[in-house]
């Protein structure tokens, strides 16, 4: 079955099929812009719709009574393109309706890129393809089926293709398909076709100024509007070779983007399993199945709008002008999904961040005149390390490379764990007694599971005398998750107590107040004494 | 190839209005009918061709038509030629006689 439409050709009624109705009218609207500019072109045109009546009358009988696709080939042929019936007389008098007509021709009819569903082994993506570019779909192919070893790149551009590029599905769209001929070269032949007729539309609106500036000073009115005209002509231009450019871009960039993301997150998936990356993740997230749910969501978010990318690019491109609501609105839906999917992941994450607390250990210590401290180095014979950053394989210890904020994670027997290191702080006790103070802090998602993590951190300070031997790291258990978890160690000493800072304190000192403002770094190998401004060097006379 | 076509369609636009004189000289016709005549000799390609000169020529008075309904389509437009157009078909046959001898000589001397 198909549908056809009532037409009235000089007076005469015809039932024409819809395809062939398109074709016909664009046709006769063509040859219609060719005589426009001519005094008899109404007569021209009604001779000529006269015959084509005529004609189309001798392709119908009572057995046939519609005009089909072949009859308006058959008139089209016979009656000739309007470029061909130009007479010589009448050129010279419309000159200028002529030199534009073909160009707008050529616009009309231009190629448009449809599947071939006749031709097609899937889709029909490839024979369409094929077809706007005159080449044979089997390299296409090849091409295609290769790329699925890059990343399976090759499955997804065509799926992307086969949504992008519509079906050609009626007559009409059949002979757009294969138009004209077109090599290789379109994609820049179409650039370069834009950027000729604005050149010769520029030129021309150039003598239009030229005439009006001597002309018609008398009609401001006029030249405003042809100002208006070709401003916006202008533009119009301008945007169609920066849209063809731009759809170029899209689709490079789209295609970059993708192998992109696909390389890192499947890359990323078979690579957690050696570093010690995964181990991060697993020590920040809640639960092993958010990672993945994390990826997938990254994946979908990312994906969805580079997909849509290429998408654009090609319909760009190929002046597809179908629009596939459901594409659309597929690919949002997908896209919130996997917005939701980060989302989830990061606030259900971030949650476990969100309340602080601290724990108070006080320690206990004798009175001594001089308190020397030291750091416990942690034998790195006894953890390994696993933070490659911080470990030097050469010197076999990593002291020297961390910073004191940086954590790492270390493995026994039981399994892994999170390593901090503690710091360490002087200050004026208020009291006359020496205090010592382990300061542990967590987060969680309410203060309750926050304050259990701290009581968890494990931490050890030895007080043999006067002589106190702090750990230089502590531990959390891998169950308590990286937490953001400190520990900090408040030696608070009365006035006028003295206090040695060994060697070992270099990097444990965390902004000790002295009198003379001196860096944590050089106040080791130092005895300080504390007065009411904070601590005083007495030792360092002939130093500065 | 391309540029044999060319010239040839040029050639035959340039003798087609002598043609249409010519059919029309030997009675009234309409469009479909000097289409079919034309035809028959190879003088035309397209159709379209025909409507801009036709109009064309009548614009100058060379022609001049006449209305007639026609049984089976639309009405047809039968046209006749005008006293100045026998007396411009007779100067243009004649040159063109003239041209085509001499063109003749030319090609012959230059064989």
């Amino acid at each position: 079955m198909h549908k056809t439409v009532t037409i009235n050709i000089s007076g005469i009624i015809f039932h024409i099929e819809e395809d062939a109705y398109h074709v016909l009218n664009n046709y006769l609207m063509a040859i219609k812009r060719y005589f426009n500019k001519s005094e008899s072109g109404s007569e021209i045109m009604s001779d000529i719709e006269s015959r084509i009546a005529e004609m189309l009358q001798s392709k119908t009988s009572a057995m046939k009574q519609v005009i089909l696709m072949s009859d308006v080939d058959f008139v089209m042929q016979s009656m000739g393109q309007p470029e061909e019936f130009a007479d010589e007389q009448f050129d010279a008098n419309s000159s200028n309706s002529h030199e534009e007509q073909p160009l707008q021709e050529s616009q009309q009819q231009k190629k448009r890129m449809y599947r071939d569903a006749d031709n097609k082994v899937l889709g029909g993506v490839c024979s369409g393809i094929g077809h706007y570019f005159g080449f044979d779909p089997v390299w296409l192919r090849i091409a295609l089926a290769l790329l699925l070893f890059f990343a399976g790149s090759g499955f997804v551009i065509y799926i992307i293709l086969w949504i992008a590029i519509p079906e050609a599905k009626t007559t009409a769209e059949k002979l757009a398909m294969k138009g004209e001929k077109a090599d290789i070269n379109n994609i820049s032949k179409a650039v370069a076709e834009e950027l000729e007729q604005l050149k010769k539309r520029m030129g021309k609106y150039g003598d239009e100024f030229k005439d009006m500036a001597h002309k018609n000073r008398h009609v401001p009115r006029n030249v405003a509007e042809k100002i208006v005209d070709f401003i916006s002509d202008f533009i119009m231009n301008i945007g169609n070779v920066l849209l063809k450019v731009i759809g170029v871009f899209l689709i490079i960039f789209g295609v970059v983007f993708f192998l992109g993301l696909f390389s890192s997150v499947f890359g990323l998936s078979f690579m957690l399993d050696s570093i010690n990356g995964k181990d991060w993740i697993d020590l920040i997230l809640l639960e092993g199945k958010d990672l993945y749910l994390g990826i997938l969501g990254i994946a979908i978010f990312i994906g969805i709008p580079i997909i849509m990318m290429i998408y654009g690019g090609f319909k760009i491109l190929f002046n597809v002008h179908y629009t596939n609501r459901w594409v659309n609105l597929g690919a949002g839906i997908f896209w919130l999904i996997g917005f939701t999917l980060l989302l989830y992941v990061g606030v259900r994450t971030g949650n476990d961040f969100n309340k602080n607390a601290k724990v108070r250990e006080n320690v206990a210590i004798n009175a001594f005149d001089t308190l020397y401290i030291k750091m416990t180095e942690t034998p790195i014979d006894l953890i390994e390390v696993e933070d490659a950053i911080d470990y030097d394989e050469n010197e076999k210890q990593y002291r020297k490379h961390h910073s004191e904020s940086d954590y790492l994670i270390g493995k026994n027997t039981k399994g892994r764990y999170l390593l901090g290191h503690a710091q360490l702080d002087v200050i004026k006790s208020q009291s006359d007694v020496v205090e010592l103070v382990v300061v542990k802090e967590a987060k969680g998602s309410d203060r309750k599971i926050a304050s259990e993590r701290s009581k968890n951190i494990d931490y050890h300070i030895v007080v043999n005398d006067s002589l106190i031997l702090c750990d230089q790291l502590f531990r959390v258990n891998h169950a308590d998750k990286f937490r953001v978890q400190s520990v900090k160690v408040i030696l608070k000493v009365p006035l006028g107590k003295v206090v040695y800072l060994d060697k070992s304190l270099e990097n444990m000192l965390n902004d000790v107040d002295n009198t003379t403002n001196t860096y944590d770094g050089d106040m080791i190998n130092r005895k300080w004494v504390m007065t009411e401004t904070g601590l005083k060097c007495i030792d360092c006379k002939g130093l500065e | 190839m391309i540029h044999t076509e060319n010239a040839k369609a040029q050639m035959r636009k340039g003798v087609l209005e002598l043609c249409i004189l010519s059919i029309l000289s030997q009675g009234e016709a309409y469009p479909t009918e000097i289409i079919e005549k034309l035809k028959k000799q190879k003088l035309v390609v397209v159709e379209g061709t025909l409507y801009p000169l036709l109009t064309r020529l009548k614009n100058t008075d060379l022609l001049t038509y006449r209305w007639e309904e026609s049984n089976s389509g639309p009405p047809r437009k039968y046209y006749l030629l005008t006293k100045a157009g026998k007396t411009y078909l007779t100067d243009l046959q004649s040159s063109w006689y003239d041209m085509v001898s001499s063109v003749n000589k030319t090609i012959q001397n230059s064989k």
